[in-house]
């Protein structure tokens, strides 16, 4: 008998039913276990296959729309500036953007800035611009801080 | 860090050499008005690179943080009950990641003390100090894997290169200096020593893994279901008795309540998980509470078939990889080092469906990465 056997033998499991009983090694059963397991984890990773490929192209959608958004923005502000704050609308899941930039240059969100509401679809690079807000210097775009709404943006009361 | 600090505001320091090299200064080469540079071809993959560097370079920064408030404060419980925001005036403060200046630290307490001696070199000797670390981890952990594979009869190059050369061990994890590989040397360590049957330092190296990233006690359970001797209960229970005493020592009751960071960090949510990948295939804009209840159910059900597998004679480490494997794939909050845990396990096992299991959740992880390659230029 085999040292295997024989410590199973002796301890607890020697009082377990068979089909309990721990065992050192393995049996080489008829593979159904295997079979079962390994069709569970072909099918997991095929969900996760789709999940990532389907998340590639919705993300690139959104690069997509988001650089169209920043390029909106510096054509209607005539100004070209690197550093925009394109945010997306991600309690309304819709295609609209806020895109906020300095009104002139320094740092980032140093000076008075502007915030343009940009929707529909991207048409030669671009978005169209339905309205807008201001922003003072060194504040965050939230509701608050939005003065001298236009556009849109009043009618939809994006401002206080 | 520990030089200069308590000393009042701080003067600017000069940036790690590896984040200039990439990222270019933020300070002083900031382009007149923030103007449009020229971007050349090639700039999605230099984007890619520079935001590896970026968060390999915040998250060592939030690791950096730990060693910094002996002399601020005596209060032993510090990193576990403050985030950074409380050493504003450190010179690493500007290095952490946005996400991470109002949350305590989630690290093991021995991974903590070790973050201690680097203190006194300073911003730059500490962040390479953690390098060192780490790079010492991973040596370690590659030898370790070339023995263990040795001992199951295995063809060592193919194991050494499949943990050593993969990309995301590289880039992410020695890149990132993360704490993930002195976790996966303490995990290969206690593979290593129940090869040589050496049972109760086994499960203590596994303990002693747990107190620098808790995730490694996924082996305790397949370790003692396999061996089913008392050595490995009672070598867990000793270093654990000793690692509680340490830890709370060192950092009070705080330092050792592990299961709180977990329960904390398991409510984050990251767009890289495969939750949140699959909520949006089936139009949900993220992951919702419920979810987080559904996949540690699906997490058990894994864990419980995989015990009862161990109990009737599947292979532990092997039934450990697929653990470490499931917990990354069921967490909401999927970072790249998390999918390199069962690497070194997968190699050494016989069950090949591991390897190639964890191989392709870490190619569908780099597909997820490169949406920024496709998108237009600015």
């Amino acid at each position: 008998m085999s040292e295997t056997a024989t410590r199973a033998e002796r301890g607890f499991g020697s009082r377990l039913p068979a089909w309990l009983r721990p065992r050192e090694v393995e049996l080489h059963g008829t593979g159904r276990v295997r079979l079962i397991e390994t069709t569970l984890l072909l099918l997991a990773g095929l969900l996760l296959a789709i999940a990532t490929v389907n998340d590639v192209v919705l993300q690139t959608h959104v690069n997509h729309r988001l650089v169209a958004d920043m390029r909106t923005w510096r054509s209607y502000t005539g100004h070209n500036f690197h550093n925009i704050s394109p945010e997306q609308d991600i309690f309304g899941h819709t295609t609209r953007d806020f895109v906020c930039g300095n009104t002139e240059p320094g740092p980032p969100k140093d000076r008075v800035q502007i915030c343009l509401v940009v929707t529909g679809p991207v048409v030669h690079g671009r978005r169209e611009v339905h309205g807008g807000w201001y922003l003072p210097p060194k504040v965050e775009d939230v509701l608050s801080n939005r003065y001298a709404c236009y556009g849109s943006a009043r009618e939809q009361g994006l401002c206080p | 860090m520990a030089a200069g600090a308590g000393a009042g505001p701080v003067a600017p320091q000069p940036l790690p050499t590896a984040y200039i090299l990439v990222q270019g200064d933020p300070v002083h080469n900031v382009p007149p008005g923030g103007q449009v540079q020229p971007w050349g071809p090639g700039w999605p993959l230099r984007r890619g690179i520079r935001e590896i560097v970026i968060i390999a370079g915040t998250r060592v920064a939030d690791r950096e943080y730990q060693g910094c408030e002996i002399p601020l404060t005596h209060n032993v419980n510090f990193p576990y009950l403050h985030g950074p925001l409380a050493i504003a005036h450190d010179p690493v403060y500007h290095y952490v990641g946005q996400d991470w200046k109002h949350v305590a630290t989630a690290y093991g307490p021995l991974y903590t003390l070790l973050s201690y001696p680097l203190a006194p070199l300073g911003l730059k000797g500490a962040l390479w100090g953690m390098k060192l670390e780490a790079l010492l981890a991973s040596v370690g952990t590659l030898a370790l894997t070339w023995r263990c594979a040795c001992a199951r009869g295995l063809d060592p190059v193919p194991a050494l290169l499949a943990v050593g050369a993969n990309p995301l061990y590289i880039l992410y994890g020695l890149g990132g200096a993360h704490n993930d590989l002195i976790m996966m040397l303490l995990m290969m360590a206690a593979v290593s020593l129940t090869f040589a049957g050496r049972d109760a330092p086994a499960a203590a190296a596994v303990v002693a893994g747990a107190l620098v990233k808790a995730t490694v006690a996924a082996l305790l359970p397949f370790m003692i279901l396999s061996r089913r001797r008392l050595a490995p209960i009672l070598g867990a229970l000793a270093a654990l008795a000793v690692g509680a005493l340490a830890g709370y020592a060192a950092f009070g009751i705080h330092g050792i309540d592990v299961v709180a960071a977990l329960n904390r960090d398991a409510a984050f949510v990251s767009t890289d998980s495969f939750a949140t990948e699959i909520a949006h295939l089936f139009g949900k804009p993220g992951v919702f509470p419920i979810d987080h209840d559904l996949l540690k159910g699906a997490l058990v059900l894994i864990v419980l078939h995989l015990l009862w597998r161990t109990w009737r004679g599947y292979d532990w480490i092997a039934a450990s990889g697929w653990t470490l494997l499931a917990i990354s794939v069921t967490s909401t909050w999927l970072l790249a080092w998390y999918i390199l845990w069962p690497l070194p396990l997968a190699v050494v096992t016989r069950d090949r469906r591991l390897l190639a299991a964890t191989l392709a959740v870490q190619a569908l992880f780099i597909v997820h990465q490169t949406a920024p390659i496709f998108a237009p230029v600015p």
